[in-house]
């Protein structure tokens, strides 16, 4: 599996034999069949495969917003099926922050607001600080009063990074951060997932492509439910060497 | 998610639904503005009367004419300007067919004779009559009475005097005025017209004192608009009634007299007027007290209150079930919001409680828009027309206690529908 030191160390997440199973009338689908995955701290995942793969369906599992149909996930040690709703709501609170594929912010409030919100729930005292500090890590803290709709694509994608960001979870669950934004967007959103990951952050993440998968360390793919792949990324590809390049083609275009 | 933030948060999605807000808190305003006005106008009401009652004082006895049957009540007695023609209860008149009525000699009789438990009585005859001072002309209510009035009424001249026995001996043309009476024919209550000449029914009376304003009675009659002239001047010279009185008010010795009087006056009346048993069925007559008066009184104002207080309850109820669909709606349009709450970590007490506030907060300023409404309408109808009304402050904080309360039993199940929403359900509901 992935390197050898983090095996001395507990998994952050260990998935045994997880299935979820949809039936609706006579039709029964299996999105996910039995899948086997231990994420460790400090570990950048990306979970990959084609449409209806069952990358989503794994992700909200890993994320307690849907319980399996059957199998165990432990998170931190501890037992997920056994939780209940409160439990779960204060787990997605302060161990898991989500970054969904459509932002998902809450419309007509502020920037500060959507990323005070987990904050709200979670009945800090020091939100104000925490949201401003948050937003500014992802390079909006000149965009603090800006509503959703007077955001670009990425920067809506950055506050959603913020909110996810703002109560210092355990780990971060992207699904398809990056799939309705343009390259360059993308790219500086990469750059800040690598960044909190350089800062000892766990990120797990859906793409479904590869150039963004070079970004994480390790790749898993799965396909119709089931785990395929799990290997290792070489020639890891950095948002900030990439970057750097894209600006000066950009440049480059505008001066010519 | 703390309540004042909840509070906000519902706030701000109400203010940007103005129209959807308004109407959905209509049923809730009207429910509370109506309830708020009728307990103002039914406690000014009872006020009113307790006034009146003491006023009169309590030891006060009417006797009135007529068998209990055909007889008018005396509430609409005192404010009907008609003194004479008897009404049966549905409007049609009656033909006169009591012989025996209340003489002067019975008043005469009882206050003779019933000396242990009678103080004084005062017999009164009463006409609408044509007035006439200088160039100006109107109707009046004349009351004939003796110079028992000012004790037993609790009345007295505030300008000049009252008569005396010897212009009711002699059917003296002399009479006192009350203040409206001054004010419509001089164009202000305070003309001095003591010693002035008033035509009353186109004969010359002289003005020999002004009353002590009494104000609106207990059925919003004006006290005021009144002239008494001696009870013989009215019979013989007016109205042309000789010896029969319309009704007479008896002061008792004292409360605890007042049965004890009750059955002596009834007793000697039976005899006088030759009537047969069973009584009190066959009584020509009827004996009131002041207390009576007020608990018939406060029993109307007991029907009317239950009454309007369903339609209060039925308005409000209304009122919820709008706030119940106007919350289902909110819940249905905002399931997406809902699922990004979830996501982030709001507990299901969390989203019940933002959508009680939610509806409460609906109904709350439902309610407070309902109290400013009665209570304008309520000085509208004290400054304009009059009306006693008296908004008690703990009908205030009952009409905001329950319209809160009404938020939140409607409320409930729409916020417990949000609350048991799957997060990632809600979060693909489009
Ligand atoms: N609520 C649902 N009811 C029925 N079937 C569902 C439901 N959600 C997902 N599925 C099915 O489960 C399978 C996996 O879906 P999932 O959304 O996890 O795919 P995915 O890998 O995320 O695909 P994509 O890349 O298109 O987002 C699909 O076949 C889908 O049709
Ligand atoms: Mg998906």
């Amino acid at each position: 599996m992935s390197d050898v030191d983090s095996k001395q160390v507990q998994p952050m997440l260990s998935l045994r034999e997880i299935r979820k199973t949809y039936v609706m009338g006579d039709q029964v689908v299996n999105a996910l069949d039995g899948v086997d995955i231990d994420i460790y701290p400090g570990e950048f995942v990306a979970i990959m495969g084609p449409s209806g793969s069952g990358k989503s369906t794994l992700m909200h599992i890993i994320g307690c917003l849907d319980a399996p149909t059957s199998g165990s996930y432990l998170l931190d040690g501890i037992e997920v099926a056994e939780m209940d709703d409160y439990e779960l709501a204060n787990v997605r609170n302060k161990k898991i922050g989500f970054v969904f594929q459509g932002f998902n912010l809450l419309a007509r409030t502020s920037a500060q607001q959507n990323v005070e919100l987990p904050l709200v729930y979670g009945r800090r005292k020091d939100r104000a600080e925490r949201a401003i500090a948050a937003l500014e890590k992802v390079g909006l803290g000149n965009r603090l009063d800006h509503k959703p709709n007077q955001l670009s694509g990425g920067q809506q994608q950055r506050v959603a990074i913020a909110r996810a960001l703002a109560s210092d979870p355990l780990i971060i669950l992207a699904d398809e951060p990056t799939g309705n934004l343009a390259s360059l967007q993308s790219e500086e959103i990469m750059q800040i997932f690598q960044e909190l990951n350089d800062e000892g952050i766990t990120i797990v993440m859906v793409t479904h492509e590869p150039d963004i998968g070079r970004h994480c360390k390790r790749t898993v793919t799965i396909k119709d439910g089931h785990l395929l792949r799990d290997e290792l990324v070489e020639n890891r590809v950095m948002a900030a060497d990439l970057l750097v390049e894209m600006r000066q083609e950009h440049d480059l275009l505008h001066t010519a | 998610m703390n309540i004042f933030e909840c509070m906000r948060v519902a706030v701000r999605g109400l203010i940007s639904n103005k129209m959807r807000t308004m109407l959905t808190m209509l049923g809730i305003i009207i429910g509370v503005a109506v309830t708020i006005l009728v307990v103002a106008i039914g406690e000014g009401a009872s006020a009113r009367v307790q006034q009146t009652v003491a006023d009169l004082g309590t030891n006060l006895l009417t006797i009135w004419n007529g068998p209990p049957s055909m007889h008018i009540a005396p509430a609409a007695a005192l404010a009907a300007s008609s003194g004479t023609s008897a009404t049966s209860s549905n409007g049609v008149p009656v033909p006169p067919q009591a012989p025996n009525r209340l003489t002067l000699q019975q008043a005469e009789f009882i206050q003779q004779n019933f000396k242990q438990t009678v103080a004084a009585v005062s017999p009164i005859i009463r006409g609408n009559v044509q007035i006439r001072m200088g160039g100006t002309n109107a109707t009046t209510n004349l009351q004939g009475v003796e110079t028992t009035y000012p004790f037993v009424n609790n009345a007295s001249v505030e300008l000049g005097s009252f008569f005396t026995q010897s212009d009711v001996d002699g059917n003296a043309k002399v009479c006192v005025v009350g203040e409206t009476v001054v004010n419509n024919m001089t164009g202000s209550p305070n003309t001095n017209v003591i010693g002035r000449s008033i035509y009353i029914n186109k004969q010359e009376f002289k003005i020999l004192g002004v009353l002590t304003p009494k104000g609106t009675g207990a059925w919003g009659q004006d006290q005021d608009d009144v002239i008494l002239c001696p009870i013989t001047t009215a019979m013989h010279r007016i109205l042309h009634r000789n010896l029969t009185v319309d009704f007479m008010g008896v002061r008792c010795t004292s409360v605890k007299m007042m049965p004890l009087a009750t059955q002596q006056i009834a007793s000697y009346l039976r005899v006088e007027h030759h009537l047969q048993p069973p009584f009190p069925q066959n009584d020509d007559f009827e004996i009131h007290s002041a207390t009576e008066i007020l608990q018939r009184q406060q029993s109307i104002t007991g029907t009317m209150t239950t009454l309007l207080s369903i339609v209060a309850v039925i308005s409000l109820v209304v009122g919820g079930i709008g706030i119940m669909n106007i919350m289902l709606v909110s819940v249905t349009e905002r399931t997406r919001e809902i699922g990004i709450r979830k996501a982030i970590g709001a507990t299901p007490r969390d989203i019940l409680l933002q959508f009680l506030i939610e509806s409460s907060t609906i109904s709350l300023l439902g309610g407070i828009i309902g109290i400013a409404l009665g209570v304008t309408g309520a000085v509208i109808l004290a400054k304009l027309g009059g009306w006693n009304v008296i908004v008690d402050p703990s009908s205030v904080v009952a009409a905001l206690v329950v319209s809160a309360g009404v938020g939140i039993f409607f409320g409930i199940y729409p916020a417990s529908k949000a609350a048991g929403l799957h997060p990632i359900e809600a979060l693909r509901f489009e």
